[in-house]
C-alpha cells in the first residue's frame, strides 16, 4: 500500500461492526484535487515520513498502527495549520461520500430523495405552558 | 421607454414583498433590479450527495468565502461577528432557516419601558394586519395560542418536533419554562401551490423541494404574474438625485457590464441592512456630498446583528436529531422580557436547533477535540451523530452609534463598487445577556440528561440579522426615514428593509421586516402609485 493510503486508513480505518469502509477505498484523492490540496497533501505526507524517521527510526509505512497514529499527533504539534487542513479535508471527503452516507443513519440521501418521516405530536404536552398564562408585556396606552 | 413608475432595488425578503404589494391592481410599470443571478431549485446543492460541501462554497452564507460575482467584499476585522447574506434572486431567504417569529409588543417601546434603546414610531397593533397577511403569503407553520404573544390569526400545522424536540420540550416543562413549537416559514401541508416539507434538513443551502418559504417561491411568482419586471445581474451603484432633492433614476451595470440608467418616479430600496447603506453611501452628489440621506451622519450607523450564543448537548440515545428542518423546532421566550433580577436590560430567545448533518458533526467534533482519529473514530462518531442538539441564544442588540458599516474604497466588488468595512463591538449589556443565556442553555441540557459539549458566545459566523443602519423616526435629525419608510430628505425615495429598524428585538427579523414592508407599500400605493 502507498504511504497516502496508509495515512488515510490510519486516521479513518474501516469498521467491520458498523460496516463502514476504510478511507483508502474512497475517492479522497479526487476530492483533494478538487479543492486544490494535492500539493499540500504531498507536503504533509513528507512531514509524516520525516517525523516517523525522527521518532521511530523507520518510515511511516513500516510503523505499527499505533505508532502511525502517534506520528499524526506529532504532526499537529509540528505544523498545526497543515495537519488540520489535511485531516479536515479527509473528514469532509469521507462524510460526503455516497457509500458512507448510505450506511450512516442519515435518512434519505440526495439526489431526488423521498424524504424522511417525522411522527406527529400530541400537543397536550403544551398544557403546562398554557396554564402558566400570558408572559408578554402589555404596553400602556 | 426607459422609465419605471416604481423602481425596486433588491429582490430579497423585503424587495419581493414590496413587488407583490405595489403591483396589486395597478397598471403602473414596476421594475426590480437585482445584482445577483436567478436562483434555480434544480441547481441547489441539496440535489447532490455532497451538498454539505457547498456550505463552504457557492452556498456559504459568508460572501467573502462564497465569492460569487454579485458578492461585495466585507472587511470584518473590526468586528467579532462576521456578516452573512446571499446576493441572488430571492436574497438571503434562499439560505435562511425560515424561523419566523414576530417581534413582541414590548420590542417597539424599549426606551419607555426599560430606559434603553429607542421607541419605534409605531406599535405592534399597527403591524398586526400586515403580520397576518405576510404569514399567509409566506406559508407560516406554527400553533396559535402562544402565551408569549397576542393572539395569532391562523397558521399551517406546526413542524413536527421529532424525538429530540420532544425530549427538549419535556425538559422545558420540568423546569417550568416557556417553550412553543417554532413559527416556521415551512409548508407542513401543501400551500400556495408548493409541496410540503419532507424533513431532509439542509434548508440553509436552499430548499430544492420548494417547501421553505423563500421569496423566490412565495411572493415572486405572484408579483411576476402581476406584471413586475425583474432584471437580474444588474448592480445599482448610484441613486441619482437632482438639485431639488428628487430622485431622477438610478445608474447600474447590467449583466453584460454595460453602464445603464433607468428613470423612476419612485425608488424603493430593499438591498438589506448592509446593502442599503452601501448604496446610499456610494450615491454622492452636490446635494448629498457624504452619501444620499447621510446629512446627519446616520447612514450605516446603529448596526445591530443579534450576537448569538451557542450551546451543544449530546444525548446518550439516538434521537434521530438530524432529521427535519434544522433551524425550526422549538423556541423559548422564557427570558425575553426585562427582569429586574438580571444584570442586563431586555432579553433573548432560545432557538432549539436540530442536530447537525454528518460532515458538520464530524468536522466540528474533531475541531473541538471530541472526535478521535484511528480505531475509536467511528464508534465515537456514532455516539454524536443524531444524538446532538443545539440551542442558539438570540440576544437583543441595542442601537449604538459607533456600531457601523462604512464604504471600503480599498476593496471593491467585481464592478468596481466599494465593499464594506464593519466596526462593531458587543455591548456590556449584551455580554451579560449572552452569559445568562449560555448558563440557562447548559442547565437545560443538564436537566435533559445530555452532556454539554460546547458553549460559547458570540458565534463568529452568525451575523445573519442585519438591522438599524438607516433607522426610521419622526425627527429628521435623528432618523433617516419617516415611520412610513419615506426618506426625510427626499420625497420620492423609500426604504423598506430591516435597515430602518429602530431596535432589533430578540427574534429572527424577517416576519417583522416584511410586515413593515407591506405597511409602507400600502401607504405608497394609496398616496403615490394609484
Ligand atoms: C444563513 C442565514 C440564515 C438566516 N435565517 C433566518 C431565519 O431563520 N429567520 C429570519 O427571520 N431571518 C433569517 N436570516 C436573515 C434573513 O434572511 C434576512 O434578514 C432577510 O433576508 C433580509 O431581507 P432583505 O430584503 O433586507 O435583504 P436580502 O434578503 O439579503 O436581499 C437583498 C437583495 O438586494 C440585492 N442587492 C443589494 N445591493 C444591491 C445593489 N446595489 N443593486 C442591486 N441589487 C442589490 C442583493 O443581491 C439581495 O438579493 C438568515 C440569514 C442567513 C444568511
Ligand atoms: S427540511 Fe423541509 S424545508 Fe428544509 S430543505 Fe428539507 S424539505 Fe425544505
Amino acid at each position: 500500500m502507498k504511504l497516502k493510503d496508509i495515512f488515510y486508513d490510519t486516521i479513518l480505518p474501516g469498521d467491520q461492526d458498523l460496516n463502514l469502509p476504510a478511507a483508502s477505498r474512497l475517492e479522497i484523492d479526487d476530492y483533494m484535487a478538487s479543492v486544490g490540496a494535492t500539493e499540500m497533501l504531498a507536503r504533509y505526507l513528507d512531514l509524516l515520513d520525516t517525523l516517523a524517521h525522527e521518532k521511530f527510526n523507520h518510515g511511516f509505512v513500516d510503523l505499527s498502527a499505533e505508532d502511525r497514529l502517534a506520528c499524526v499527533t506529532f504532526s499537529k504539534r509540528k505544523d498545526i495549520r497543515l495537519s488540520t487542513a489535511i485531516i479536515v479535508n479527509c473528514l469532509k471527503s469521507y462524510y460526503t461520500c455516497e457509500s458512507v452516507l448510505n450506511i450512516l443513519p442519515t435518512g434519505s440521501v440526495p439526489p431526488f430523495p423521498e424524504g424522511n418521516v417525522v411522527e406527529g405530536d400530541d400537543w397536550s404536552i403544551l398544557e403546562d405552558v398554557y396554564e402558566r398564562g400570558t408572559i408578554y408585556r402589555h404596553i400602556p396606552e | 421607454m426607459n422609465k419605471a413608475d416604481v423602481l425596486i432595488i433588491g429582490s430579497g425578503a423585503s424587495g419581493a414583498a414590496a413587488a407583490w404589494s405595489l403591483s396589486r391592481n395597478t397598471s403602473n410599470r414596476i421594475v426590480c433590479l437585482e445584482q445577483g443571478d436567478a436562483t434555480k431549485a434544480g441547481d441547489y446543492p441539496t440535489n447532490k450527495v455532497n451538498w454539505e460541501l457547498a456550505r463552504h462554497g457557492t452556498a456559504s452564507s459568508n460572501p467573502n468565502e462564497r465569492k460569487n460575482k454579485a458578492d461585495y467584499p466585507i472587511d470584518d476585522n473590526g468586528s467579532p461577528i462576521s456578516l452573512a447574506n446571499f446576493n441572488g434572486f430571492g436574497g438571503s431567504t434562499i439560505l435562511y432557516s425560515g424561523h419566523f417569529p414576530r417581534f413582541h409588543p414590548s420590542d417597539f417601546a424599549t426606551c419607555s419601558l426599560d430606559g434603553v434603546g429607542d421607541d419605534w414610531p409605531l406599535c405592534y397593533e399597527d403591524l398586526e394586519p400586515y403580520f397576518n397577511e405576510n404569514e399567509k403569503m409566506m406559508g407560516v407553520a406554527g400553533l396559535v395560542g402562544d402565551p408569549a404573544y397576542p393572539e395569532y390569526d391562523r397558521l399551517l400545522p406546526p413542524v413536527p418536533l421529532g424525538k429530540a424536540g420532544r425530549k427538549m420540550a419535556e425538559t422545558f416543562n420540568e423546569l417550568g419554562w416557556h417553550w412553543w413549537p417554532s413559527y416556521s416559514a415551512i409548508n407542513t401541508s401543501s400551500h400556495g401551490g408548493r409541496a410540503s416539507c419532507v424533513n431532509l434538513g439542509p434548508c440553509n443551502t436552499g430548499c430544492a423541494q420548494g417547501a421553505k418559504g423563500s421569496v423566490d417561491v412565495t411572493y415572486w411568482p405572484q408579483a411576476l404574474r402581476q406584471g413586475v419586471e425583474v432584471r437580474t445581474g444588474c448592480c445599482v451603484y448610484e441613486i441619482c438625485v437632482d438639485k431639488f432633492h428628487k430622485i431622477t433614476g438610478v445608474k447600474y451595470l447590467n449583466e453584460k457590464g454595460e453602464d445603464c440608467f433607468i428613470g423612476a418616479s419612485i425608488v424603493v430600496v430593499a438591498c438589506s441592512g448592509i446593502g442599503t447603506p452601501r448604496l446610499l453611501l456610494n450615491s454622492k452628489s452636490a446635494a448629498f456630498p457624504d452619501g444620499l440621506l447621510n446629512n446627519h451622519d446616520l447612514v450605516g450607523r446603529n448596526l445591530m446583528v443579534h450576537p448569538l450564543g451557542y450551546t451543544e448537548g449530546v444525548f446518550e440515545d439516538d434521537l434521530q436529531s438530524s432529521v427535519g428542518p434544522q433551524g425550526c423546532c422549538i423556541l423559548s421566550q422564557q427570558f425575553y422580557e426585562s427582569d429586574p433580577a438580571n444584570k442586563f436590560k431586555r432579553g433573548y430567545t432560545m432557538q432549539v436547533l436540530r442536530g447537525s448533518p454528518a460532515m458538520e458533526t464530524a468536522v466540528s467534533a474533531y475541531m473541538m477535540r471530541r472526535l478521535p482519529l484511528g480505531p475509536d473514530h467511528h464508534k465515537t462518531f456514532m455516539s454524536l451523530f443524531n444524538h446532538n442538539m443545539g440551542i442558539a441564544v438570540i440576544s437583543e442588540d441595542l442601537p449604538e452609534h459607533h456600531n457601523r458599516v462604512e464604504l471600503d474604497e480599498q476593496n471593491c466588488d467585481a464592478n468596481g463598487m466599494p465593499g464594506l468595512k464593519v466596526s462593531y463591538r458587543v455591548s456590556e449589556n449584551t455580554q451579560e445577556m449572552l452569559k445568562h443565556g449560555l448558563e440557562k442553555s447548559k442547565l437545560l441540557f443538564q436537566q435533559a440528561g445530555a452532556r454539554v459539549t460546547a458553549s460559547f458566545a458570540p458565534v463568529k459566523h452568525a451575523g445573519w440579522h442585519l438591522m438599524g443602519t438607516a433607522r426610521m423616526g419622526n425627527d429628521p435629525e435623528k432618523s433617516v426615514v419617516s415611520p412610513l419608510g419615506q426618506a426625510h430628505a427626499v420625497e420620492n425615495l423609500f426604504i423598506v428593509d430591516s435597515s430602518i429598524f429602530v431596535t432589533s428585538g430578540a427574534v429572527n427579523p424577517v416576519a417583522t421586516a416584511q410586515a413593515l414592508t407591506l405597511r409602507i407599500c400600502d401607504h405608497i400605493r394609496q398616496k403615490f402609485v394609484n
